[in-house]
This record gives C-alpha cells, sequence and structure tokens, in this order.
C-alpha cells in the first residue's frame, strides 16, 4: 500500500473518530445514539459551502456559522424533540431513537431545499500549505483535520476530568438513576453534553467536506459510519472513537484492497454480530440494564 | 384432591453479588393449601417468587411440579400448571380490562411456535377470540370487575391488582403465585380477591401468598412461610405461628427495623 | 341507533353491533380500494404512483406486527423487499416456473433471513436487533452489486416476463387491480390479527413481556414469529413491485426506504393497520408526486412526522376516530336532551 493512501486513512481516520465522538458524547448523557450527528455534520459543511460560493462569504465566518448551525440543531433535538418524548414515553429506548431518525431526515431534507440537491465542493482552510513527508504529501487541508481531531479529543478528555460538568457526565453515564437521586443535574448535563457533540461534528463536517465535498445525502452514511467506528472502539474511554475511527478508515481502505468492495460490509456486519451477540457486556456495558 | 403434593422446592438460592438473596429455601404445596409467605422487607419473598416462576434462575435448589421437573424459562413453567401476579402489576395500559384478561385466557393456545402460527391465522379469520370468552367473563366476575370495555390505565392500582388476579386465574393454574395481591386494593377488592383464592383452593389448586399484611394472610392461609434474610425460620400452623418467638423476633426483635405496615 | 350503541364500548359476547362495524370496516376499506382502482385508471403515471403505495403499504404493513404492535424495530425492511423483487426477476428469467412461485419463495426466503437475525440478538435490548439489521441492510446492498452472476450487478435484472393468468397474460391494469386487492386483503388480516387474542399479546410483549412470559407464551419466539411473518409481507411487495416494472436493480429498494416506511405508520396512526396505508399513500403524495413537481415535498414529510412525533402522537386515523367518537357523542346527547326533557 503506498505512503499516500496511509495519509487518506489518518484523514478518514480522523473524521470519523470525530463523528464517534459526538456520539460518545450524547451516549454518556442521554443514552442514545443520535444518528442526526451525521446530518448536523452535513449541515455545517454545506451551509458554509452554499455561503461562500452563493453569497460571497468569508470562509472563517461561514465557517464559524455552520458549526454554529451544527451545535444549535443539536440543542434544539434535545429541547424540542428528545427530552418531551423521553418524558412522555418514560424513557423508552425505541420512540428517542425514532425521533432522531426523523430528525435526521427533516434536516437532511432541509439541507436539500436550501442549498440545493448538487454535490458542493468545500474549501481548504491552508491550501498554500503542505508537509512534504518524502514517500507522501500531507496537505494543509489533512493536518489542519488532525489538529483539530487532536485538540477535540484532548479538550473533551479535559473537560470530563477536570470541570464540573464533564465529571458529572462521566457519573451520569455511569449510573443515571444514583446520579438523578443524588440531586445533579443531569438534564442540564444532557444538553451540554448534546451542545458539544453538535459543536463537534460541525467542526469535523467543516473540515472533511473540503476532501470529496458535501450533499444533502452525505449525512446519513457520515451518521452510519461514525457509529460504527464507535462498535469498533467501545465506550471503555474518551479516546476509544478516535482508535475506532483509525480501525474503521484502515478497514474501509485495505479490505476491498485485498477482498474486494462487498466484503468490507460482510466483515462490518460478521464483526458487528459477533460482538453483539458474544459480547453484549463488552462494548456498550450501560446500555445493558441490571 | 387435598393431600397430594402439587410444588415441591429444596434448597433454593440466589445471590446478588455475595448477598445471598434466598439462601436454602425448601418448601411444600399440596393441592387445596393456601401457603403464607410472610417477611420483613427484603427477607427474600418475591426473588423466592422469581425462582419458582422462572423469571429469575436459581443458583441452586430443585423443583418440581407434580413429581415432574420444573425448570425453564417462566412460559414453559406456566405451560405446567404455574400462574403468577407481580409486586408491581404488570398490565398493558393500553389496552382493555378484557384484552388483559385475555391474554391470560388465551395463552395457552399461543404455546409453542405451531400455537403462535395457529394463534396468527385464526386472528386473521375470528379476530374477536370468542371462544375465551366463557373463562374472562367467569373470571372477571368473580373479582367483580364491572366494565370490561375500561382502558387499564385509567383504573386505580387497588382495580388494576383485581385485572392482573383475574388474568392469572384465567389461566386455569394449578399452582397460583400471587405477590402481594392486596396492596393498595380497597376492602371490597380484598374480599373479592379472598373470596376468588378461597374458590380456586375447593377447586384443588394449590395457593402461595406473598403479603406484608400478617392480618389478612392469617386468616385466609392453611400454613406460613416466616422468611428472614433469605432462610425460612418458621413453617406451620398461622396461628402457632403468630405466636412463636421467630415471629416475635423477626417483626418485633432487637435487630429488626422493620415494622409490619 | 347505531350511533347509540356506538358510544359504549363492547362488552364481551355482545356481538350485533361488532359484527356490524366489522363488516362496515371491511365494506368501506373494499370501495376505497376500488376506488383507487378507478383512479388509476389507464393512466401511466397513476398507475406507477398506484404501485408505488401498493408496496409501500406492504412495506409498512410488514413492519406493524413487530415493530409497532411488538416494538422490535428491524431495518432489514429493504433487504427483504429486495429479496421478493430477486425472487420475480431470477423466477422470471431463469426458470419456467409460474411467477407466483417466486412471491412464495422470496417470501419465505425473507422470514428466514428476519427469524435468524432477531434470533442472533434475541437475548439484548431492541436496540441492538435495530443496529444489526441495518447494518446487514448495507451488506445486502453490497452483495447485490458484487455478486453480478446471480444479481446482474449493478445493472440488476431486466426484461422479467409479466404474470400470466389462467394462460393469458395479465396486462398492467388488471395486475393493478390484483395488487391493490392484495393489499387490501392483507390490510384486512393484519388489521384483524390486531385485535385478535395473538394481537393482544403481541401488544402486551411490548408494554409487559415478564407478565407475557408469565402467562405461557415464549417472548423471544412470538418475537421471532412477528418478524418473520413481517418480513414474508414485504417482500411480497417488492415481488409484485417487480412484476409490475419487469425490471429490479440495487438501487431499487434502499436502505433510505426503510426510514420512510417506520414514519408510514406515525402519520396515518398506529392504531390500526389502516394507519399504515394511509402513510403510505401519503408518502407517495409527498415524496414522490409533489417531490417532482414542487421539489419540497420530502421537507414537507420530514417536518410532519416531526409535527406527529411531538403534537400528535396518535396519528392522522387516531385523531379522526376520536374527532369522530366525539362528534357522535355530541349528537347522541343533543338528539337525547329533548326526550329527557319531555319526560319531566
Amino acid at each position: 500500500m503506498s505512503a499516500q493512501l496511509w495519509v487518506s486513512v489518518v484523514q478518514i481516520g480522523c473524521f470519523f473518530g470525530m463523528v464517534a465522538l459526538g456520539y460518545y458524547l450524547v451516549l454518556e448523557g442521554a443514552d442514545l445514539f443520535n444518528f442526526a450527528l451525521g446530518p448536523f455534520a452535513m449541515f455545517s459543511g454545506l451551509s458554509a459551502s452554499w455561503l461562500m460560493a452563493e453569497q460571497g462569504w468569508p470562509l472563517g465566518l461561514a465557517a464559524v456559522l455552520g458549526i454554529v448551525i451544527a451545535a444549535a440543531l443539536a440543542v434544539l433535538t434535545e429541547v424540542a424533540l428528545v427530552r418531551p418524548i423521553d418524558a412522555r414515553t418514560d424513557g423508552g429506548e425505541l420512540p428517542s431513537l425514532i425521533a432522531v431518525v426523523a430528525v435526521l431526515f427533516a434536516v437532511e431534507q432541509l439541507a436539500g431545499t436550501l442549498f440545493g440537491r448538487q454535490l458542493r465542493p468545500g474549501r481548504s482552510w491552508l491550501p498554500d500549505t503542505s508537509l512534504d513527508l518524502g514517500p507522501a504529501t500531507v496537505d494543509g487541508q489533512t493536518l489542519i483535520l488532525i489538529g483539530c481531531t487532536l485538540v477535540s479529543f484532548t479538550g473533551v478528555w479535559l473537560w470530563m476530568r477536570r470541570s464540573k460538568y464533564g465529571r458529572i457526565l462521566r457519573a451520569v453515564g455511569g449510573n443515571r438513576e444514583a446520579a438523578r437521586t443524588l440531586g445533579m443535574p443531569v438534564g442540564r448535563v444532557r444538553l451540554v453534553a448534546f451542545a458539544l457533540a453538535g459543536l463537534i461534528v460541525g467542526l469535523a463536517g467543516q473540515l472533511f467536506s473540503a476532501k470529496a465535498g458535501v450533499s444533502f445525502q452525505s449525512g446519513f452514511g457520515w451518521a452510519l459510519s461514525g457509529f460504527l467506528a464507535l462498535v469498533i472502539g467501545g465506550t471503555g474511554s474518551v479516546w476509544a472513537p478516535l482508535v475506532g475511527g483509525l480501525l474503521l478508515a484502515l478497514a474501509q481502505t485495505l479490505v476491498p484492497y485485498y477482498l474486494g468492495s462487498a466484503s468490507l460490509d460482510y466483515a462490518v456486519l460478521a464483526i458487528a454480530i459477533l460482538f453483539f451477540a458474544l459480547r453484549p457486556n463488552g462494548l456498550f456495558v450501560r446500555k445493558v440494564r441490571v | 384432591m387435598t393431600g397430594t403434593v402439587l410444588l415441591e422446592g429444596t434448597g433454593l438460592g440466589k445471590s446478588y453479588g455475595g448477598v445471598r438473596a434466598v439462601d436454602g429455601v425448601s418448601l411444600r404445596l399440596s393441592a387445596g393449601e393456601v401457603l403464607g409467605l410472610i417477611g420483613p422487607n427484603g427477607a427474600g419473598k418475591t426473588t423466592l417468587v422469581d425462582l419458582l416462576d422462572g423469571a429469575q434462575p436459581a443458583d441452586q435448589g430443585t423443583l418440581s411440579i407434580r413429581g415432574r421437573k420444573l425448570t425453564g424459562p417462566p412460559s414453559r413453567r406456566a405451560r405446567s400448571g404455574l400462574a403468577r401476579t407481580f409486586q408491581h402489576p404488570h398490565l398493558a395500559l393500553d389496552l382493555t380490562v378484557r384484552e388483559n384478561i385475555l391474554l391470560g385466557a388465551a395463552a395457552p393456545a399461543l404455546a409453542g411456535v405451531g400455537g403462535l402460527l395457529r394463534g396468527l391465522a385464526a386472528g386473521a379469520v375470528r379476530p374477536a377470540g370468542k371462544r375465551f370468552d366463557a373463562v374472562v367473563r367467569q373470571v372477571a366476575q368473580a373479582l367483580e370487575l364491572g366494565d370490561l370495555g375500561r382502558r387499564c390505565g385509567d383504573l386505580t392500582l387497588g382495580e388494576q391488582r383485581l385485572v392482573e388476579v383475574a388474568r392469572a386465574l384465567a389461566q386455569r393454574p394449578s399452582v397460583l403465585l400471587l405477590d402481594e395481591p392486596f396492596a393498595g386494593a380497597d376492602a371490597a377488592g380484598i374480599t373479592a380477591i379472598a373470596d376468588a383464592v378461597r374458590a380456586v383452593r375447593a377447586e384443588g389448586c394449590g395457593i402461595i401468598l406473598v403479603d406484608h399484611n400478617v392480618d389478612v394472610v392469617a386468616s385466609l392461609v392453611d400454613r406460613i412461610l416466616l422468611l428472614r434474610t433469605g432462610t425460612v425460620v418458621f413453617d406451620g400452623d398461622p396461628a402457632e405461628c403468630m405466636a412463636s418467638a421467630e415471629m416475635q423476633d423477626v417483626y418485633f426483635g432487637t435487630g429488626g427495623e422493620n415494622v409490619v405496615a | 341507533m347505531n350511533a347509540v350503541s356506538t358510544t359504549r364500548k363492547a362488552p364481551p359476547g355482545l356481538p350485533g353491533w361488532a359484527r356490524s362495524a366489522e363488516t362496515g370496516r371491511v365494506l368501506g376499506t373494499l370501495a376505497l380500494t376500488l376506488g383507487v382502482i378507478a383512479w388509476a385508471g389507464g393512466d401511466l403515471f397513476r398507475q406507477d404512483l398506484a404501485f408505488l403505495g401498493a408496496t409501500y403499504a406492504l412495506l409498512a404493513l410488514g413492519m406493524y406486527l413487530p415493530f409497532n404492535l411488538a416494538g422490535t424495530l428491524s431495518l432489514a425492511y429493504s433487504a427483504y423487499v429486495a429479496i421478493g423483487g430477486y425472487a420475480v426477476g431470477l423466477v422470471g428469467t431463469k426458470t419456467g416456473w409460474p411467477l407466483p412461485v417466486a412471491y412464495l419463495l422470496g417470501a419465505l426466503a425473507s422470514a428466514a433471513l428476519a427469524v435468524v437475525l432477531g434470533f442472533a440478538t434475541r437475548r439484548l435490548s431492541g436496540f441492538y436487533l435495530a443496529a444489526v439489521t441495518m447494518l446487514f441492510g448495507v451488506a445486502f446492498q453490497s452483495f447485490l452489486l458484487d455478486a453480478k452472476d446471480i444479481t446482474g450487478g449493478a445493472v440488476g435484472i431486466g426484461s422479467i416476463r409479466p404474470l400470466t393468468f389462467f394462460g393469458g397474460e395479465l396486462d398492467r391494469h388488471g395486475f393493478i387491480v390484483l395488487t391493490l386487492l392484495i393489499v387490501w386483503l392483507v390490510a384486512v388480516a393484519i388489521d384483524r390479527i390486531r385485535r385478535s387474542p395473538f394481537g393482544v399479546t403481541l401488544q402486551s410483549s411490548r408494554d409487559v413481556p415478564a407478565a407475557v412470559e408469565a402467562a405461557g407464551v415464549g417472548v423471544p419466539a412470538l418475537r421471532l414469529v412477528a418478524l418473520g411473518v413481517g418480513a414474508a409481507i414485504a417482500s411480497l411487495g417488492g415481488g409484485l413491485f417487480t412484476t409490475a416494472n419487469q425490471t429490479i436493480g440495487p438501487d431499487t429498494f434502499t436502505l433510505s426506504l426503510v426510514m420512510l416506511a417506520i414514519f408510514m405508520p406515525l402519520l396515518g396512526g398506529q392504531g390500526s393497520a389502516w394507519g399504515a396505508v394511509l402513510g403510505a399513500v401519503l408518502v407517495v403524495e409527498l415524496t414522490f408526486n409533489l417531490q417532482i413537481f414542487e421539489r419540497s415535498g420530502s421537507l414537507i414529510f420530514g417536518v410532519a412526522v416531526l409535527a406527529v412525533l411531538l403534537i400528535a402522537p396518535r396519528g392522522i386515523l387516531g385523531y379522526t376516530g376520536q374527532a369522530a367518537r366525539f362528534l357522535r357523542e355530541r349528537l347522541t346527547r343533543t338528539s337525547r336532551t329533548p326526550t329527557e326533557g319531555a319526560g319531566r
């Protein structure tokens, strides 16, 4: 495998890892797989691309607005939808899942209606920089993506250790009922987890859309990849989503290269069935009821 | 009928992470007998019922019904003639009283994959399930349930208890496990449940009755099993039990902060 | 007379009005079905809409027993529909067997697959079934593209021979009649199963599985039966659609179709199997018909789903039914009052 391919693995892996980090935060805070995170990332990238191309906005402003929109969508999802539905259905698992799938669909269609249904190119943040490593070249955008990934993960890691809300989030993920009984602000921590996840995937969507472009339908695939990265990495540590993202990117690059294009999906299915059927307590300890 | 042993358990045990919730309990239930299971909170009463019914697997011990081994999930044990109610009513709140009782009445016909497929096909042809109506009506009358078209979510806790007992009776069990059926029921409800228990006892059913309420239990049961921290501390005549030193110790003793409700 | 008696819920063993309401429901929906057949007529575009609606309806009806009643969400339905379609494609091009054999084979294969996937996740919470079946859907789509010898790869299978009926070829209009009547029949059957002891047990298994177990019905087996039957119905939808179009490809039925199917009963109303059918019709109208002309139908649909989730959890049929009951009660009350006054 050529060295350039490895650069691509790292790039895709960092992106998957960031989306998986978003899943991780929401899972810790709300016991929910927020599949709408993929479309939030798409909305961030697509809105910025549209603002730059159609409205002539400068890159920085468009990017910041895109990220803020993604975070706002995440907060809105929690406040206006997941929370009331959770309250009505007594915290049932399926109703909230269906609610986020509905958000996924609605956000996708909203983006398609607002920004058009064609693929739009993203713009690199550092178009003139590149790092020459001899056998491979790392372009500026990839450098930025790797940097932002490391900053995001380190930031979340520090946040969950040092800050009040971060610590509560860890406690909530460990045992929701106990946390509630102890009078911890479970609801507010949930909201922070949603918002933070929105910010992170918004940033990820910005950075990744410069690689392959972004269309209103990109979000679904991104949501799936982020979910898989989390399945592979597990929820044992803050860094697990990044490991999962890199492994998934590696598999996505290697397996088709050696075994043909469809075998990757077979492998993923087999791994998932194995994991779920044989080790239900391994990866998702917190989803299994006592 | 009276006298033949229906249910027999020996050395039943269950631990949760080192705590022995049920510790070597042996019991025997005869046809036409009401066995009272009493003891303070945390004595292991509900856990014991779960072990009998299969809702939780036992760590140790054996269990037999009419001399045959009783194992497997609750559904298989129900087919051997076991029925139970739950400490907190387990009713489908969106369904009507009739439909909740129908679950008990129709379940034997839906046993196994063959029964399920037959039930599915029969449902498309005869949705009303009228062949179960006689059973449903009979148990509903016995428990004075009134309008069967009400949503269970609209009932009081006491009424929900009645529906749950009715559902268990509709299974036509030979062994009936009642887990605190009187909690939350009003005076009329308590009388109705007590009468229904006496009626099925007269038909040869064996009943295990769990309750905090020692007075109601004492007036209804033939024998009492007193549990404390997972072990049987008394097994015998209700009147003797009430007067026994063990009873005094369990409920009013030095170590216990538990007070009978 | 009728209005008075329908305001009260039926006590058991009062068959009179129950039977007449059931007859009314069956005949009323049959009349609507015939109306759709007449509406489609000879117009090709309308016929396309009708076939799409029928396929969506069978898909939603397939999900109704396991998902809406038993609360088990499988996302492999795109695969089941595709299996039904490819079964028709393979039987119709590689064998001389009559096409109904393909419907049967597709249904059996889908049901077996649904049971296997459900069995693999039987001890886990419902989320895992959703996750595994979703990944299966993705893998199956790759398989359709990859296994070129069987599925024709990206091109799919074309020029499938039409259905013959008593020796003669069934024309497109005749096939519309057949397809819509099948949808009607399945919907009637599913709605009757909903109210039957089996349906009651299924609904109880969603809310209080422990009670269903304790009553003597094994919940895992119950769920597997519902999943299998649902997959078979969805597969039939794919088979009929493929027969109508005489072609099938890997992009005909995708994972996003399942997303739509989840929302159909929500929109139409989960209280009755007919809610799934109504939802399917609305989805075809919004995401297909309106989308072509207005380009915003899908957005309207997405917003409608969110609105239903938030403020109208019983769906359109649920609220129509409630409004009808309310009106009937008002009418009977006002018609009774003067009589009571005269009596005094």
